[in-house]
């Protein structure tokens, strides 16, 4: 199925040809028929060891680790670019890595002629690269640059135009190598929005990032990698919590446990007759935590019944960090009427066009009486962070255009 | 085979860079393109002064000498340019490489193809000067110099299997490169380019060492049907492309043998 990828016990050793490990021969080393360069003192470096991974089309992992560990490594054998020492390694359908970008543009010659070149190398077809390269102009934001050659290009413009180029071949497999990182706030913000998008799309993506804020909000898995070998693997958010308790070392990881313990009882309250199990923000049938601004989403509410109850309101409020609230709407507000409550279910508020600013916001879930008697509250049950290409002030980021007859403009 | 059929089927992306590689190469620069066909004139007529005025080689047959060495030439620059090309050609695309996955055949290919324009673009350059040279009846008029290309097949080949293998062993051994020239000199004087075979004033042990350089029978093919006019013997033709087919083998073997670890070492 395209989309998919496919490590089984994978491992990756690099060997360096050291002055020692000359062959003997021009022939032996012509024909690899020299068994005696095997017990030379060639130097051996493990990338990766015994790694399974598994990831369904439209799925997003985040290959999380110190530096060192074989993240980068992992990356490239997906990309076909490393060939596996032992193991094998399936991928189905094109793949494209943003790693290096920009790699490969000659500075002597056009935007315009790298980006066809670019885009061959990807995979697209001439015709295909010309139909869209306006898109990628305009995404790269350099306007008539893209006639200049690309030696006197700002760095910022080499990286927008290869992030275009590479996002432009419309893959099946995206692969993303710490490239949010290099560019400037707005650039990254712009990536983030057209990655977002290309996840609804249903492009498997696999992320190497040391942001861990960005691996919770935009993967739904994690791959813990320390020293070639896997260290824990599966939800984002439990690999990132043992990464992070790894990282700051067990001791402290016990305190920070007992600190959000503490906060748990502040954020969540209720007499438990009706139990919230779980939220979800469904972006295109997919769990996410990130989504396009004024795009569709779904908040789902998943929920136990404990004892039956007869009177009872769902709600749900968004608020931003900082405590500015932002919309809060409930079935009673709604218009539906409760008659009982019985069963265990789920309970779905449906955004046709989410349209909020971009940026973090905070969404309290709760189930209650019509007169306020608690159920469940759970604040903070859900963070989103919402992606645009403009940095929109505010939180309310409606579609809109200017008409004007008096001002000329440019 | 197997090499000829992956270039075949990634044709546009190689013809893509080999434009790229010619327009970069003459991109702000006044005249551009005509460089290709202004290099050649220049060469030619630095050594028709040179040879005709201060000193003169005299071998049967290479009369005029400037003529005479000037068809040699061409083909050897096309040779070892693009051979000292392709012993960076991997290393230079390595960033590239790493990146994307594409075959790393290409690059190669791209190097002795752009150069085999250069040299096609030179070939007016030639063919002007022995139609002229044959009108000041300084020379028979070279009829078969249509068969050049012909006999540009066996130098197409060679060149492509000697760029394969010094492209995929200057990025394991870096010390190739220096090595390449020295050889491609030591090549040089050891082939039929500056002499020929047939006036050579040496011992016989040398002439036959020289004999035996595989590039000889190239040279020999090459200027007969643009400067003897003659079309050579079956045999030399055998030989030329005999020694084209092996060396592109061999180039190919060795590319094949280094591919695996080729993005790890560069």
């Amino acid at each position: 199925m395209k989309g998919s990828i496919r490590f089984v016990d994978v491992r990756k050793v690099f060997r360096w040809r050291g002055v020692g490990t000359r062959h003997e021969t021009i022939k032996g080393a012509f024909f690899h028929r020299a068994p005696r360069r095997q017990s030379l003192t060639a130097q051996e470096h493990v990338a990766l060891d015994g790694v399974d991974l598994e990831v369904a089309p439209g799925e997003a992992v985040a290959i999380i680790g110190p530096n060192g560990s074989g993240k980068s490594t992992l990356l490239k054998l997906t990309g076909g670019i490393l060939k596996p020492t032992a193991g094998s390694v399936e991928v189905e359908g094109r793949v494209t890595a943003l790693i290096e970008l920009g790699a490969g543009f000659h500075p002597e010659i056009s935007g315009r002629e790298n980006v066809v070149i670019n885009g061959m190398l990807l995979g697209l077809e001439r015709r295909e690269i010309e139909e869209r390269m306006q898109e990628i102009v305009d995404f790269a934001d350099i306007g008539s640059f893209i006639d200049q050659p690309v030696k006197i290009y700002s760095s910022g413009m080499y990286v927008r135009l290869g992030f275009a180029v590479a996002v432009a071949a419309d893959p099946d497999v995206l692969l993303i190598d710490e490239v949010l990182a290099v560019g400037d706030e707005a650039f990254t913000r712009r990536c983030l929005d057209r990655l977002a998008r290309m996840r609804q799309r249903g492009v498997t993506m696999v992320l190497v990032s040391h942001d861990l804020d960005l691996v919770t909000s935009f993967a739904d898995r994690a791959l813990y990698l320390a020293s070639g070998r896997v260290v824990a693997q599966g939800p984002a958010d439990a690999v990132v919590a043992r990464y992070r308790s790894d990282a700051v070392g067990a001791k402290d990881a016990a305190a920070e446990e007992r600190r959000t313990s503490e906060t748990e009882s502040d954020r969540r309250w209720g007499n438990g007759d009706v139990e919230i199990l779980g939220v979800e923000l469904l972006v295109g049938d997919k769990p996410l935590r990130m989504v396009p601004s004024g795009g569709p989403c779904t908040v789902r509410i998943r929920y136990a019944v404990h004892r039956k109850v007869e009177d009872f309101v769902f709600g749900i409020a968004w608020h931003r960090a900082d405590g500015t609230q932002v919309s809060g709407h409930n079935t009673d507000l709604g218009g539906l009427v409760p008659r009982r409550l019985a069963a265990d279910g789920e309970v779905c508020c449906v955004y046709d066009s989410l349209q909020l600013a971009p940026g973090e916001y905070l969404v309290d879930v709760a189930v209650h009486a019509r007169n306020g008697l608690a159920y469940d509250y759970w604040c903070d049950a859900l963070e989103v962070r919402v992606t645009s290409e403009i940095d929109w002030p505010g939180v309310w980021s409606p579609p809109h255009r200017w008409l004007s007859d008096g001002p000329e403009w440019e | 085979m197997t090499v000829l059929r992956l270039l075949w089927r990634n044709r546009a992306l190689i013809e893509v860079l080999v434009r790229r590689e010619l327009d970069a190469r003459y991109r702000a620069s006044a005249l551009g393109f005509f460089w290709s066909l202004l290099n050649p004139l220049l060469l030619l007529a630095v050594y028709a002064v040179v040879f005709t005025y201060i000193f003169s080689p005299r071998f049967p047959g290479a009369d005029p000498y400037p003529l005479f060495l000037f068809s040699g030439l061409l083909p050897w620059l096309f040779f070892s340019g693009a051979v000292l090309d392709g012993s960076a050609t991997l290393v230079d695309n390595g960033p590239l490489l790493a990146k994307v996955m594409c075959p790393p055949e290409i690059f190669p290919a791209v190097t002795v193809l752009s150069h085999l324009v250069h040299h096609l673009l030179a070939l007016p350059v030639l063919l002007l000067a022995m139609v002229a040279s044959a009108v000041l009846k300084l020379h028979p008029t070279p009829w078969t110099f249509p068969l050049v290309m012909v006999a540009l097949i066996p130098w197409i080949l060679v060149t492509g299997g000697a760029v394969f293998a010094v492209s995929a062993l200057s990025v394991h051994y870096r010390d190739t490169r220096d090595l390449i020239g020295h050889l491609l000199n030591l090549l040089f004087f050891s082939s039929p380019i500056i002499y020929s075979l047939e006036g050579l004033q040496v011992p016989i042990v040398l002439h036959r060492i020289l004999a035996l350089n595989p590039l000889a029978s190239l040279v020999v093919v090459y200027r007969d049907v643009v400067f003897a006019g003659t079309v050579s013997s079956p045999q030399t033709w055998l030989t030329a492309f005999a020694v084209g087919v092996i060396a592109w083998w061999l180039g190919a073997r060795i590319f094949a043998s280094f591919r695996e670890t080729l993005v790890e070492a560069v």
